[in-house]
């Protein structure tokens, strides 16, 4: 375990240091791909450890941009006030959300949510103060070094919450919800709390990477903000990474992230297919991740893929 | 109520769409007592056994647990009061290994449980050795057959610390001899200490655990007392096997 810890420790360091290769677009696609993961592994708390397929978190993503533009833009206050913010906005509307739609369970629960980044991304479009439909430029900030240890350490935050989540009564708690709600409740599990605590704990990671994401692309509109697909994304790199998992998500969505940003510059026309091809066949061989896959393989060879060919009867 | 009286249900009621599921039953529960509750299917015993857990709340009725009223407690409020339950239809928790099972029921039961994880391991494990299934701790309990399913039932209501004990046919598809080792089981459980409520269609075993019986047919309270006496009782075995058409 403390072996374990060490190597990750040491993997952290190794990615604080990138940046000294001084190697912009390398900075540049690392933003990205430590924004992406944060965004997955602050998914895995709500949809990998508690059960529910959240697609509210795009909302939360646009709440934070919002906040913090909203604030450096239009309030001409700092970019840390900018991030608390949206953090603030995206954990009030977990709850408010939270409360009432956790109730729904499964798809109901799913498609409850779908429905939040429309409504919220409806509002922002009209209001002044968020210049409406128009959208809103941040002050300009040429330091992608601090954007990208910013992005850093937010993943490593989340991961660090996670790693407790995994380790913790309020963890078991979750993934007994996750398992058999009905059980979870009889056993003494205080279904609701615990729910809507994992929700606002995924809201608050999602809200603060979509306010560094803003303030480091400096525009935003209601479009971009409040994007489903961006939720599609954080749901497939959990996914495919292994929900449930503490390391699972961050590296699902770092090889997702080499993956098509591969494909997209050496076959840029056909990468969407062929990344859409990747996705596919990683949810026949593998429906429970890499992280499952690496346990399966130890355990069973490759009989674990006929297993799990045979297991959806294809 | 008397002081050593643990469950008392005052006129509960439960309707679903209209129809009369449990209809003004009353009765009480002494600490230290098995209380056998029998009846035809769709009697509503299993919803009697939810109306105490409190997944289901009665359209009429008080429920009186150690003497304060629990009507409006949420289902994890009366599991740290110590009311444990096992469903008739299992729901384990599929894809955890048996012992995280039973370990979930040590970490939240009785006054919210025990919130260090590996003492609640070692609380889990215990049990396992208890109701037999120490040579499964490790399988995930969506591989287990039907009777060690029973068993992880039993083991993750106990693994609460229960004060009451709600068991749900625990017994039910088990052979002759593995019904002989649940009721030990139970007996041993009840020796312990802890109160038990136990719907049964097995026979045999209801009347060799039970120190009294309630019966219920159509949602009522048809019969209560000694379980010679309330076997015998006319009204049952009318309820059991129809009316003698002589």
């Amino acid at each position: 375990m403390k072996g374990r810890v060490a190597l990750l420790g040491l993997c952290a360091v190794l990615l604080a240091l990138l940046p000294l290769t001084g190697d912009d677009v390398l900075i540049q696609y690392g933003i990205d791909a430590l924004l992406f993961a944060t965004l997955a592994q602050a998914w895995n708390i709500i949809g990998g450890f508690a059960g529910y397929a959240s697609f509210g978190n795009s909302s939360f993503y646009g709440l934070g941009t919002y906040g913090t533009a909203i604030a450096m833009a239009q309030l001409h206050l700092p970019f840390w006030v900018g991030l608390c913010l949206g953090a603030f906005l995206a954990v009030v509307c977990a709850v408010l959300i939270g409360l009432p739609i956790l109730r729904l369970r499964g798809h109901y629960f799913a498609i409850a949510t779908l429905g939040l980044s429309a409504t919220l991304s409806a509002i922002i479009a009209n209001l002044d103060i968020s210049g409406r439909n128009i959208g809103l430029i941040l002050p300009l900030t040429r330091n992608d070094t601090m954007f990208y240890e910013l992005a850093l350490v937010l993943l490593v935050a989340a991961t660090g919450t996670v790693a407790w989540i995994a380790r913790s009564r309020f963890g078991m708690g979750l993934i007994a919800i996750r398992e058999n709600e009905d059980a979870a409740q009889v056993m003494g599990v205080n279904t609701t709390l615990y729910k809507v605590t994992a929700l606002v704990l995924s809201a608050f990671f999602t809200a603060l990477a979509g306010g560094i994401h803003a303030y480091w692309i400096t525009f935003i509109d209601p479009a971009s903000a409040f994007d489903l697909t961006l939720n599609v994304r954080m749901v497939i790199m959990a996914m495919f990474g292994g929900p449930g998992t503490v390391l699972g998500p961050v590296i699902g969505s770092f090889i997702l992230t080499f993956v098509y940003q591969l494909l997209a510059s050496s076959i840029s026309t056909a990468a969407a297919l062929l990344f859409g091809i990747v996705i596919v066949l990683a949810v026949i061989f593998m429906p429970r991740g890499l992280w499952d896959l690496a346990g399966g393989l130890r355990r069973l060879g490759p009989r674990y893929f006929l297993q799990n060919i045979r297991a959806h009867r294809l | 109520m008397s002081a050593d009286t643990i469950l008392e249900a005052q006129g509960l009621t439960m309707r679903f769409l209209g129809l009369v599921a449990v209809n003004q039953v009353s009765f009480a529960l002494a600490r230290g007592e098995i209380l056998g509750l029998i009846g035809p299917n769709g009697a509503g015993k299993t919803t009697l056994i939810s109306l105490i857990s409190g997944t289901l709340l009665p359209v009429a009725g008080e429920l009186l647990f150690e003497g304060r009223s629990i009507n409006g407690l949420p289902p994890h409020a009366r599991a740290h009061l110590g009311i444990g339950r096992t469903f008739q239809v299992m729901k384990p928790f599929p894809r955890l290994s048996v012992l995280e099972n039973v370990t979930v029921g040590a970490l939240f039961g009785f006054g919210g449980g025990e919130h260090n994880r590996s003492k609640a391991r070692e609380q889990a494990r215990a049990l396992l050795d208890f109701t037999g299934l120490q040579h499964r701790v490790d399988q995930h309990a969506d591989e287990l057959g039907g009777p060690d399913r029973k068993r992880l039932e039993l083991a993750k209501a106990l693994a609460m610390k229960p004060k009451l004990l709600l068991l749900d046919e625990v017994m039910a598809g088990l052979t002759h001899a593995e019904i002989d080792e649940v009721v030990e089981i139970i007996k041993k459980i009840r020796d312990s200490g802890i109160t038990i409520l136990v719907i049964e269609h097995v026979m045999r075993a209801i009347r060799s655990l039970s120190d009294r019986i309630v019966v219920l047919h159509h949602g009522e309270m048809i019969a209560e007392g000694m379980p010679d006496a309330v076997l015998a009782d006319p009204r049952v075995i009318e309820a059991y096997l129809g009316k003698r058409r002589a």
